[in-house]
């Protein structure tokens, strides 16, 4: 019964777009402080390549490697995000978009530690992985009625899933705290942020230091999900798909990019014939929507109108329906 | 004394904003700054703001030179100020503006504001309920909700002194909190000032409605082509032949005027 209901392709669809959200929400802190960053795939193949590396050459167990990718894409962050402090909208844009490039060109270039543009191949398999290690202890899926298969892209849906959604409810929790009106007032203006006794270097950074480690961690995710990277993942194309996640779905709220993701990753899979037009269709979406709604589909009125509409979140005041943030 | 300025100049390139400028502010008063337009009264509160750093100078706050420092630690010290043109968060609550004025003095961090904390909830609660004292007290008590950028504009002005009043400044800087504003919204600014002063907090004012200045100030200095040309009470400052001429102009320019 529930075994046929599992094909692992919808399953793999479904743990790609998981992927891609926590992708969107990296670009989203960033952007929640005002800085357009488009270093986030370069961030992600930081991730990837080192809990890659670690796992393939040292035998390390995954949950290492991605903490470790995950570790040291922050430490990126950080070195990238103090220098770049004094830049802002489209100069800042321009230095990141360089910095993914260089990350690219060494992972093309360093063909002893990297395998050039060939890739790495044979990357320990986060469902596989598990999977043996629960055989381990006698666990067989069949107890479950499922193949090997349905179990191994069942479990890393259902990690995906928990994982995204703790990231979610992280960043909104910050959202609603002392450093997440730091990091709105530093967007609505910086001076007066500035004035009004903010330290505006150290939330900049950290806002910088938390989109690498979100992306690195996606990254390391990534890997271990598709057992084979290559430069290519992390290339140009990704940081804009990246960033119209963030232009379609919007970047005032988090469910913004959310949304991007999911529907962006969807699409193509959904309407196959348009999947070979993906990047038209993208540069589209960026010029239709700068033009028609800039803020992206979901902002916070659109938020509001679904709260308004479900009986039980139903707002105490008239006024508040004009809250934001 | 809470704030000394010794011989504060500023230069732009070539320009001179200010030269040589000294006052020192005491305890508990309203001191005032005037001036004809581009006299360098905004660039004196980016130097006390260390918005921007004096070319020459010394400015002394409680003995401690705060020159350079980096301005979100002078509000750290004591000293607030509100802008010339309004400088709210647009997209923000009143009430999240105001407690936006307290980050200074509180200290919730990222992980203690993720696993909200029992220290972390209760910061939040003191902030919640101090922004909604703050907008009680500066007669915003009905807005606490209300998105900052739909508000009057006399209403924004009293908000940026609530917003400035969160840091608990002991020094207030108001940047012609007056302008524009109707004689009723500036009537309810004077005794808004007063109360403020009550508090015992010290007030820098840069004002262009000379009633309000006249009846609101202990003291005055006043600058022109950045220099201080005067220095005393009211009552002084309005008979002082100096000061007129800055402000109407001398006999001889109106003769070819």
């Amino acid at each position: 019964m529930l075994a046929e209901l599992i094909n692992p392709y919808y399953l793999q669809v479904a743990s790609f777009i998981l992927i891609n959200i926590i992708l969107g929400v990296s670009i989203y802190i960033t952007l929640s402080t005002g800085q357009l960053s488009l270093a986030n795939a370069g961030f992600m193949g930081i991730g990837a390549y080192t809990s890659a590396l670690l796992t393939l050459n040292f035998d390390l167990p995954i949950i290492v490697g991605i903490l470790a990718g995950t570790l040291l894409a922050g430490v990126f962050g950080i070195l990238i995000g103090i220098p770049t402090l004094r830049l802002q909208g489209v100069y800042l844009a321009i230095v990141t978009l360089g910095f993914g490039e260089v990350i690219r060109v060494i992972f093309v270039n360093w063909e002893s530690m990297t395998k050039g543009a060939v890739g790495l191949s044979g990357i320990p398999h986060m469902g596989r992985e598990l999977l043996n290690t629960l055989k381990d202890f006698g666990f067989d899926p069949k107890i479950l009625g499922l193949q090997n298969n349905q179990f191994v892209f069942l479990a890393i849906f259902l990690i995906l899933l928990g994982v995204t959604i703790s990231i979610i409810a992280f960043f909104r929790r910050q959202n609603r705290s002392r450093v997440g009106r730091a990091f709105a007032a530093i967007k609505l203006d910086e001076k007066a942020a500035e004035s009004m006794g903010i330290n505006i270097t150290y939330y900049k950074v950290l806002a910088f230091a938390q989109g690498a480690l979100v992306a690195g961690f996606a990254g390391a995710l990534f890997a271990h999900v598709l057992a084979y990277i290559s430069p290519a993942d992390f290339a140009y194309h990704r940081a804009v798909e990246i960033l119209i996640f963030a232009v379609f779905g919007g970047s005032e709220v988090i469910w913004g990019p959310v949304f991007g993701a999911l529907f962006l990753t969807v699409m193509p899979e959904v309407l196959r014939f348009i999947s070979e037009y993906r990047y038209m269709i993208y540069g589209l979406i960026i010029i239709i929507m700068m033009a028609v709604r800039p803020q992206g589909l979901i902002d916070v009125n659109i938020l509001n109108w679904v709260k308004l509409k479900t009986p039980k979140r139903r707002q105490k005041h008239g006024t508040s329906s004009q809250k934001s943030i | 004394m809470v704030l000394q300025v010794k011989k504060a100049s500023k230069n732009f390139g070539g320009l001179s904003a200010l030269s040589d400028v000294s006052f020192s502010i005491n305890q508990g008063e309203i001191f005032g700054l005037i001036g004809p337009n581009g006299a360098g009264k905004t660039t004196m509160f980016n130097l006390i703001t260390s918005m921007f750093t004096p070319s020459s100078g010394e400015i002394i706050f409680n003995e401690d030179n705060i020159n350079g420092l980096k301005p979100h630690l002078i509000t750290k010290k004591g000293i607030c100020r509100t802008f010339q043109n309004i400088r709210l968060f647009p997209q923000m609550t009143a009430e999240e503006n105001v407690m936006v004025g307290e980050h200074c003095r509180s200290k919730s961090g990222v992980f203690s504001s993720v696993f909200r904390t029992k220290s972390q909830r209760q910061e939040e609660e003191r902030i919640r309920s101090k922004a909604n004292e703050l907008l009680e007290f500066v007669g915003l008590g009905g807005f606490a909700e209300t998105v900052s950028d739909s508000l009057a504009y006399g209403q924004q002005r009293r908000l940026e002194i609530a917003r400035a009043l969160a840091s608990s400044p002991q020094l207030l800087l108001l940047d012609e909190p007056a302008a524009g504003m109707n004689e009723t919204e500036t009537s309810e600014l004077f005794h808004l000032i007063k109360k403020i002063q009550e508090q015992g907090i010290t007030v820098l004012l840069i004002e262009h409605d000379m009633p309000l200045v006249m009846k609101l100030c202990d003291r005055i200095a006043v600058l022109n082509f950045g220099k201080k040309i005067a220095e005393g009470t009211p009552a002084e400052i309005q008979n002082n032949p100096d000061v007129i001429e800055a402000y109407l102009g001398s006999e001889e320019e109106d003769m070819y005027a």
